[in-house]
């Protein structure tokens, strides 16, 4: 009945071609979000550690076809070019799985020993990382702000998780407002490039807006699109000046939280500024270049600047996750004349960040089980009651100061290198200065923190040693081995090199 | 076309006008009502515009949900409903100096690009209309071109649903 009925509609509808390999990773984290909330819907009150390991396999089960993607090795592009599968988006979207695995391990013991809401933390975790996936792959307006709203409404709701709390609720308020104000000005941007265009695939828009093409190209119209879409997404990696958000939510969210908002979140507003300075405003270095110029000028400066002053330690990865926004986007300057170079540096930088950022959550996790505090000054001592945990923290804190033979020297490194080459301009020149300065200034807070380790007494007097829970001791290995891996190697620089876009 | 330019004109008039009410009110459900007035212009102009399926969701979306819900949070959380005089921000001149700044900076670059004569819409090869009606066409479309995103908001309506749930409930 219900054929006859269909038949009876007279309609030109084209069915799409959909390509289902290439869609997988997606499929299987829909489903696997969808047992998560199952699970928790039909265990026993009291029987925890089950939904987080479903969260946990959903999501490395998610990392077998993308890995048999990347095994195939064939460029794939759907809808007109809309959504597609390249090794950009194939490294970025394994690099995001692994991470969220990481905030999983992390998570475990902190939501399971709060009395938070367990099926449904693991449920919206795993929603902000289908969004992460589907953002790597759009390469089209609509797609790629449905992804970042698919991203940031759970991460709204996850900063303010401890409802019962001031602080809590604060950072929930204030990042979601924060976060729906840049939504609306790059909405608006993004409605002046269609208009503009006629068209929201990257391609179409850029051509439209590109220079020289003889369609009125250099308006203020099109820079006002242009700048509108990128301070949407300056937003969501906090840079500065729209930072202010940052260091009040990472404070007052949970600590796995912080660690996801401040490695996976920020990862992603990196991922969507690529896609949308390297395809669709590739014609425009002549006000991206300048515009994040300014941002990374700014970003690094104002972040160590606040970081030196910080006492809790939450706060100061906040404020030195900023910074480190900064070195991130000082490759984007020069995407002029080394837009290649720019590309790789910033992917190698976001795997090696992800990988010390998370594993100095990880410490500050496992620390503030037995200190109850997020004090820097509570951290006196630890060496002596836990000097294995001590050596890992100063693994983590020296890699983001950026010390050889750590993973941060190599990210550093990558800077620099698509800074000045391939050949020196006055731009670049200046800001590998700045880049080299702000690394001098941020190796002083790092160093203060593994100072208290090393040489402080113990504030209270209590040297009972550290339990560390399974989970978290996995996070940690993970993160340290990825950490020095990533240094020694040259493995990132080798998947930066490899994350190019399917030719337009 | 004469009659297109009256009515447009005649529904701009009328967004300005509650716009600036919406502002400058000092009761906070009066506010609310020349917010509803502003959008119901706006649907009028999208039918101006032919566009018969966005004006119906503006209608469906902001006046339907968004400003009940508005009413809703204003009848729960507050219960001055009558004139407030503390209504009006202390900082007023200089979010009004930042709203003139912004309206001529976007003013100027729209009319910098299209200047004041007619622009034909640039065609998107992939809304061409089918059968004569927009709305068809925008079916079309969400189930073609625009397949992913259609289904990824689907998840963000379960992930907000059951997150609001949480954070709302009493335990």
């Amino acid at each position: 009945m219900f054929a006859f009925l269909l038949q009876s509609v007279a309609s030109t509808f084209d069915r799409p071609a959909i390509d289902l390999h290439a869609l997988a990773p997606e499929f299987v984290l829909t489903g696997a979000l969808v047992v998560v909330l199952l699970v928790d819907l039909f265990t026993p009150k009291g029987s925890r550690g089950i939904v987080p390991s479903v969260a946990g396999i959903g999501i490395l089960a998610a990392m077998v076809p993308v890995l048999t993607l990347a095994l195939d090795g064939a460029d794939r592009s759907m809808f007109g070019g809309a959504y597609v599968v390249d090794n950009f988006s194939l490294v970025l979207q394994a690099m995001f799985l692994l991470a969220a695995y990481v905030v999983v391990l992390l998570s475990t013991n902190y939501v399971a020993e709060g009395d938070y809401a367990e099926g449904e933390y693991y449920f919206l975790l795993l929603c902000a990382l289908l969004g992460m996936l589907v953002m790597a792959s759009s390469r089209d307006l609509i797609t790629m702000f449905v992804a970042l709203e698919l991203l940031s409404i759970p991460a709204y709701m996850l900063a303010g998780w401890r409802k019962r709390d001031r602080r809590g609720n604060e950072a929930g308020v204030k990042y979601y407002l924060m976060g729906v104000f840049a939504s609306a000005v790059m909405l608006y941007g993004m409605s002046l490039l269609y208009g503009i265009s006629g068209s929201t695939l990257f391609s179409d828009i850029a051509l439209a807006v590109a220079r020289g093409n003889g369609l009125g190209d250099t308006t203020p119209l099109i820079t006002l699109g242009v700048v509108f879409v990128l301070i949407g997404f300056a937003f969501k990696v906090s840079a500065v000046p729209f930072h202010t958000w940052a260091p009040d939510t990472y404070e007052g969210a949970p600590t796995p939280v912080t660690a996801f908002l401040a490695v996976s979140s920020k990862a992603a507003g990196f991922v969507a500024l690529l896609q949308l300075i390297l395809i669709a405003f590739i014609g425009r270095d002549d006000v991206v270049g300048p515009l994040m110029w300014v941002l990374a000028a700014l970003t690094m400066t104002v972040g160590n600047l606040i970081a030196l002053r910080q006492t809790n330690i939450v706060r100061m990865l906040a404020y030195s996750g900023v910074a480190q926004a900064g070195f991130m986007l000082a490759p984007l300057a020069v995407v002029g004349s080394n837009s290649d170079g720019a590309r790789s540096a910033v992917v190698t930088y976001l795997l090696i960040y992800a990988a010390m950022n998370l594993g100095a959550f990880a410490v500050v996790l496992i620390v503030a089980r037995k200190t109850r505090s997020a004090e820097i000054a509570s951290w006196g001592g630890l060496f002596e009651y836990a000097p294995g945990l001590t050596v890992l923290m100063t693994v983590f804190l020296f890699s983001l100061a950026g010390i050889p033979p750590l993973g941060g020297w190599l990210a550093k490194f990558v800077v620099f290198r698509a800074l000045l080459s391939p050949d020196l301009t006055a731009g670049g020149v200046i800001l590998a200065v700045v880049v080299g300065v702000n690394s001098v200034i941020a190796l002083y807070y790092y160093a203060n923190v593994a100072r208290q380790m090393w040489m402080n007494p113990v504030p209270d007097g209590d040297r009972t040693p550290v339990r560390i829970p399974f989970s978290l001791a996995a996070a940690v290995t993970l993160s340290v081995v990825l950490t020095v891996a990533f240094g020694v190697s040259d493995l990132a620089t080798h998947l930066g090199d490899l994350a190019t876009f399917l030719p337009a | 076309m004469v009659a297109q330019n009256v009515f447009f004109y005649l529904l701009a008039g009328i967004i300005l006008f509650s716009a600036f009410r919406v502002v400058t009110s000092n009761n906070v459900v009066h506010a609310a009502l020349y917010l509803v007035a502003v959008l119901a212009a706006v649907a009028a102009e999208y039918v101006l515009l032919a566009a018969e399926f966005v004006a119906a969701t503006q209608v469906l979306v902001y006046i339907g949900a968004i400003i009940v819900l508005f009413l809703f949070g204003i009848m729960l959380t507050r219960a001055k409903l009558g004139s407030d005089q503390d209504l009006t921000h202390p900082h007023w001149a200089l979010s009004a100096a930042t709203a003139v700044v912004m309206f001529g900076v976007m003013g100027y670059a729209l009319v910098d690009q299209f200047h004041w004569t007619a622009t034909p819409l640039p065609a998107d090869t992939r809304l061409v209309s089918v059968d004569g009606s927009n709305s068809a066409t925008v079916s079309d479309s969400v189930f073609t071109a625009y397949l992913v995103p259609f289904e990824v908001v689907s998840v963000l309506l379960l992930a907000a649903l059951v997150g609001a749930i949480v954070l709302a409930r009493k335990d």
